[in-house]
């Protein structure tokens, strides 16, 4: 990694047939931040598509190695900003990712939903979508709940017979 | 043993072309009868048959649905056994021969073909050698791709509705495919576990060669949106409806409980959410299959997993 040049910290599920659309969000990126040089966070899945995009810089997450330390790798690079990529339309999901660029330190975020307009938000608006995510989720599982819930107190009636 | 060839047909004059040539040339050796039933077709595929294929029985009905008109033709068909093959399904010409073989084992319910892609290639061919496991509050069915592992004859979960062999009386008796699945997907899925629940087999048969255009039929007349959510409810209300196992069935559904939060937190998923109030819907109806299912029981759910074909990869 270049020191003088900025380095950004790519978050993406890396989904196959992702790669279009996390090229052209880092195409995106260096137009703001000329020479930014891409780390990825990456699983043993997701490293094969980065690799493929050009990506060599890759911190590997999962199997032997806790959050801890990862987090503390990542830091270390002091990432100038994190690259988001998300799948759908809006900046629906990608919570875990969010939540890893706030850990990051990094002071921007770039949202790149493909297709539309890079988003970029500093660290209290991410902050903010973390917390509503996180809000909505609990209502959406309390809801969730209540249904399934429902569900199997109607479906567990009626143990005869020699089932299971 | 005689066996009907039944063709299930919507709106596919040009697929019938193709399908039933090949059809009759596969029943003449041992004189099947051959049959197509109609769901409603507007495009003339009923008098396109009537007028070029005399010989083939035209069941035309109104629209009624994939299930309903598979249950239909197989209650009217005069065999003891039956063959149900979609209208993009092209047969080989020797593919009958294995296909009854199969099911003269003994407690054999029914013996699915061999899918191939119509350049008779196996990339995302789907129906081969199928087996299932649970994961994350569904069932996930493998479909086997590696063509070393598709050489010999062996039990599979299900067979695919698209190319299958079956006794009659055993179809009867299970009821055939459930309306519960109304209008599409899972329903063959369902009839294969239940076989395997009632003690029987079914099988998958590597010299059945079928070609199979994948997506052809569904894909002309439901948007690929609308085809995500019914395969997700459906697969939603196939677990409600068969898994008896107590303590699985607790963990499924609190797995899916847990889905509308997923949703939320990961995105990019397929519509589980809109999917599990969709099933709700139909929670009656899936309550009262379940406990016909549970009278009818005779393997606990890992042991047909197990039976079928156990832990898919």
């Amino acid at each position: 990694m270049n020191e003088s040049r900025p380095c950004v910290l790519l978050l993406t599920f890396a989904r196959r047939g992702e790669e279009e659309a996390i090229r052209e969000g880092m195409a995106a990126v260096r137009e703001d931040l000329p020479g930014a040089e891409f780390v990825a966070l990456g699983t043993a899945v997701s490293a094969p598509v980065m690799r493929g995009l050009g990506l060599e810089d890759i911190i590997l997450v999962g199997e032997d190695r806790g959050t801890q330390a990862v987090m503390r790798e990542v830091r270390a690079r002091a990432p100038r900003g994190t690259l988001v990529v998300y799948s759908g339309p809006g900046l629906a999901g990608h919570w875990k990712l969010e939540l890893l660029a706030l850990a990051s330190g990094a002071r921007r975020a770039y949202r790149w939903v493909p297709g539309g307009p890079m988003v970029v938000c500093g660290r209290l608006a991410l902050a903010g979508s973390v917390v509503w995510k996180a809000g909505l989720a609990a209502v959406c599982l309390a809801v969730g709940g209540l249904v399934c819930g429902a569900a199997w107190l109607r479906l567990r009636g009626g143990r005869s017979g020699s089932g299971g | 043993m005689k066996a009907t060839l039944i063709i299930v047909n919507h709106n596919g004059r040009d697929l019938l072309e193709k399908s039933v040539p090949a059809a009759l040339e596969a029943a003449e050796a041992g004189g099947h009868p051959v049959m197509v039933v109609d769901d409603g077709s507007t495009d003339g595929s009923v008098e396109y048959l009537r007028g070029k294929f005399p010989g083939v029985r035209a069941l035309a009905l109104p629209k009624g649905g994939f299930g309903v008109a598979c249950n239909t033709a197989a209650a009217e068909a005069e065999t003891e056994a039956a063959v149900l093959l979609n209208n993009d399904v092209v047969v080989r010409r020797d593919f009958l021969g294995p296909l009854l073989e199969g099911l003269g084992r003994p407690d054999v319910f029914a013996v699915g073909c061999k899918f191939l892609n119509p350049d008779g290639s196996l990339t995302h061919a789907l129906g081969n050698r199928t087996s299932g496991r649970w994961h994350r509050g569904l069932l996930y069915v493998h479909h086997e791709t590696e063509p070393h592992r598709l050489e010999e004859t062996c039990p599979q979960l299900y067979a695919n509705g698209g190319g299958m062999a079956f006794w009659r009386d055993k179809w009867m008796a299970l009821g055939g495919f459930d309306r519960l699945y109304h209008p599409l997907y899972w329903e063959d899925v369902d009839v294969g576990y239940r076989a395997w629940g009632r003690g029987w087999e079914v099988l998958y048969e590597p010299a059945s060669v079928v070609f199979h255009e994948q997506g052809t039929t569904m894909g002309r007349f439901h948007r690929p949106a609308h085809i995500e959510l019914m395969s997700a409810k459906n697969a939603v209300l196939f677990t409600w409806k068969n898994l008896l196992d107590p303590e699985l069935f607790g963990q499924v559904m609190a797995a899916q409980a847990r889905w509308a939060a997923d949703d939320v937190l990961i995105g990019g998923l397929p519509p589980r959410r809109r999917a599990l109030w969709a099933a709700f819907r139909q929670l009656g109806e899936a309550a009262a299959r379940r406990a016909e299912e549970r009278k009818e029981r005779v393997r606990s759910d890992a042991e047909i997993l197990e039976l079928a074909g156990g832990g898919a990869r």
